[in-house]
């Protein structure tokens, strides 16, 4: 029951932290030899992973670090889940004592924050990055292999995501909007609850569609989006409910309104794309990766830890390279975590992933 | 956009960190530091300092004439406490791993709001390393925030609490702690006895004073690694 009020309370406030009691946790029945694993102590993602653990039958030692109650990809943007939260989780659980290795499994996503060079060097635990979504951890370890498969390595947004951003990004419209939404319904009356069921629906449909349809998502899109909506709604309106087409024409503008404002913010709730913002704030088109081919070892990490797939390995002399730089997110994870500092960028890692917290960084 | 306004309130620069946190604690903090450097630093002294942020307690107790070393896992606030402390000896390091430098080496363990910052397993490795560290007799000085021990003063402190709560969390995006029942964990496995403690703030901060107990056989549990050289 409680858990139903939790998955509600997520379904919207997914942006807000949500610290559960970081520490150490046995999943299973793990002995000296079993597996560490690391996450955030944002309650939604511990309860994920020991569910989908306990689901496949691994038996692991599960260090919830403490990052504040923010999830793994935010929290590791953000300084929350960094080289010295591992440490101090590591340390403060007295894992040492339960096993006889020191091999460490990271989730993926937190390699914009944790460097393993580093960790290894601070601790002497090898830190290992595992896929980016835990129900592919199972599979990983039994293959044996020493990195998760390609596909598995990737940040995806499907349907269930988006509908759940959709949610999201309609209550935080909705934060900003309420006031003035509550003020204007002094001389409109209705005005404010017409308008909270068109943001809701305007969000979800946003989020659900703006990747699936054609072109790019963005103001452009988002106009268009908004123009369909209120044509369609004027047809309606006219022909099945017979209202005059003059009364509707300043709803017309809202719902557009409405639509572009939403067209131009969903990238920014998706791990795919960036939003328009960054062209218009800095007039900065792309970001930018580069692999010093005389600097590169070689290690591949960057193709590891890359949750964008921009890397590729040239097959001649077995180096990095950046292929698809118009997939960058700007996570600085190969930056953080490249051994001989040999990837250059535009732009400064370590810092939030998302688009939003890229370009507050630019204007600082 | 919405994301926008959040980080833009969210923001935080090590230089108006100071200035906020003065103000969220009422200026206390800045009392308590004071009171730390003249009263329980003397010239001479080797203190470590564990989240020493942007250095405004190791400056006064340079200032003092102790030599510091200072622990913090802020790279932004180390450079900025670097500038302002330029003799102190500052380390990138966590709480946790302050078992790198040699022990028996220090006379004073100084945190200021930064224990409230660990998990209730990290604060007590960081006591118990600690003791380590510290020389026979050597002080381990804490001030931070506390729950009233006074009903009255707890109800007040939650009334006052609420407000400043909302206010640190949309500056620091942090949530502030209280350290519980921290007397009884610092004096746990007689490491530590407890010589002084006072109330500021309606009993919402406290200054620990603890004294090394003779207890801890000096340099017995020698597990440190490298040791950082000072």
């Amino acid at each position: 029951m409680l858990n139903i009020i939790k998955d509600f309370w997520f379904l919207f406030g997914r942006l807000f932290p949500f610290p559960t009691k970081p520490g150490l946790r046995q999943v299973g029945s793990p002995d000296k030899n079993s597996p560490v694993l690391i996450t955030a102590n944002f309650e939604l993602t511990v309860r994920q992973v020991i569910n989908t653990l306990n689901k496949d039958g691994i038996n692991a030692w599960l260090l919830v670090a403490n990052t504040r109650g923010i999830n793994v990809w935010c929290a590791a943007g953000g300084d929350n889940f960094s080289t010295d939260t591992v440490i101090s989780a590591l340390k403060s659980s007295k894992i040492e004592e339960m096993v006889d290795h020191k091999r460490l499994i990271l989730p993926q996503l937190c390699a914009s924050g944790v460097n393993i060079h580093s960790l290894k060097k601070r601790s002497g635990w090898q830190g290992r990055f595992g896929p980016v979504d835990i129900k592919h951890l199972a599979a990983w370890l039994q293959s044996g292999r020493p990195n998760p498969p390609a596909e598995h390595r990737r940040v995806l947004f499907p349907f269930k995501n988006r509908l759940v951003m959709g949610t999201n990004l309609g209550v935080n419209t909705l934060l900003f909007a309420i006031l003035p939404l509550l003020l204007a319904s002094y001389w409109l009356p209705g005005f404010w609850w017409k308008s909270l069921l068109l943001i809701f629906a305007a969000a979800i449909l946003n989020c659900l569609l703006v990747f699936k349809l054609p072109g790019k998502p963005g103001l452009q899109k988002g106009l268009a989006l908004g123009g369909i909506a209120a044509a369609i709604f004027t047809v309606i309106a006219v022909s099945a409910l017979h209202l005059p087409f003059i009364n509707l024409s300043g709803w017309l503008i809202w719902i557009i309104v409405i639509g572009a404002y939403l067209g131009y913010d969903t990238p920014s709730w998706s791990p795919l794309w960036r939003t328009d913002m960054k062209e218009l704030l800095l007039g900065e088109r792309n970001t930018e990766v580069s692999v010093s081919p005389e600097k590169c070892i070689g290690c591949g990490l960057c193709q590891n830890v890359c949750p964008a797939g921009v890397f590729g390995r040239d097959l001649l002399s077995g180096k990095s390279t950046a292929l698809h730089l118009e997939r960058c997110q700007a996570c600085g994870a190969c930056v953080e975590n490249c051994p001989a500092a040999a990837i250059e960028t535009n732009f400064e890692g370590g810092i939030c992933s998302c688009p939003t917290c890229q370009i507050l960084n630019k204007l600082k | 956009m919405s994301t926008l306004v959040y980080m833009k309130i969210l923001e935080l620069s090590p230089a108006s960190y100071d200035r906020w946190m003065r103000f969220l604690t009422l200026g206390r903090v800045n009392h308590i530091k004071k009171e730390i450097a003249a009263n329980w630093i003397n010239p001479g002294d080797n203190v470590l300092e564990i989240g020493c942020g942007t250095g405004s307690l190791a400056a006064l107790m340079t200032k003092r004439g102790a030599r510091v070393t200072a622990v913090d896992i802020s790279a932004k606030m180390l450079a900025e406490a670097q500038k302002k402390v330029p003799a102190a000896d500052f380390h990138h390091l966590t709480a946790l791993e302050i078992d790198q430098f040699p022990q028996d080496k220090f006379s004073r363990i100084v945190a200021t709001l930064s224990f409230s910052e660990l998990t209730i397993a990290e604060l007590d490795m960081v006591l118990s390393l600690s003791a380590n560290l510290l020389k026979p007799g050597g002080l381990l000085i804490v001030a931070d925030e506390v729950r009233a021990t006074k009903l009255w003063q707890r109800f007040l402190a939650v009334l006052m609490r609420w407000p400043l709560a909302i206010i640190t969390f949309l500056i620091t995006q942090q949530t502030t702690h209280v350290i519980k029942n921290f007397e009884a964990r610092l004096t746990a496995a007689e490491k530590f006895e407890l010589i002084q403690r006072h109330e500021y703030l309606l009993g919402t901060m406290a200054l620990f004073i603890g004294r090394r107990s003779d207890k801890v056989s000096s340099g017995a549990a020698a597990k440190t690694g490298g040791g950082v050289p000072c």
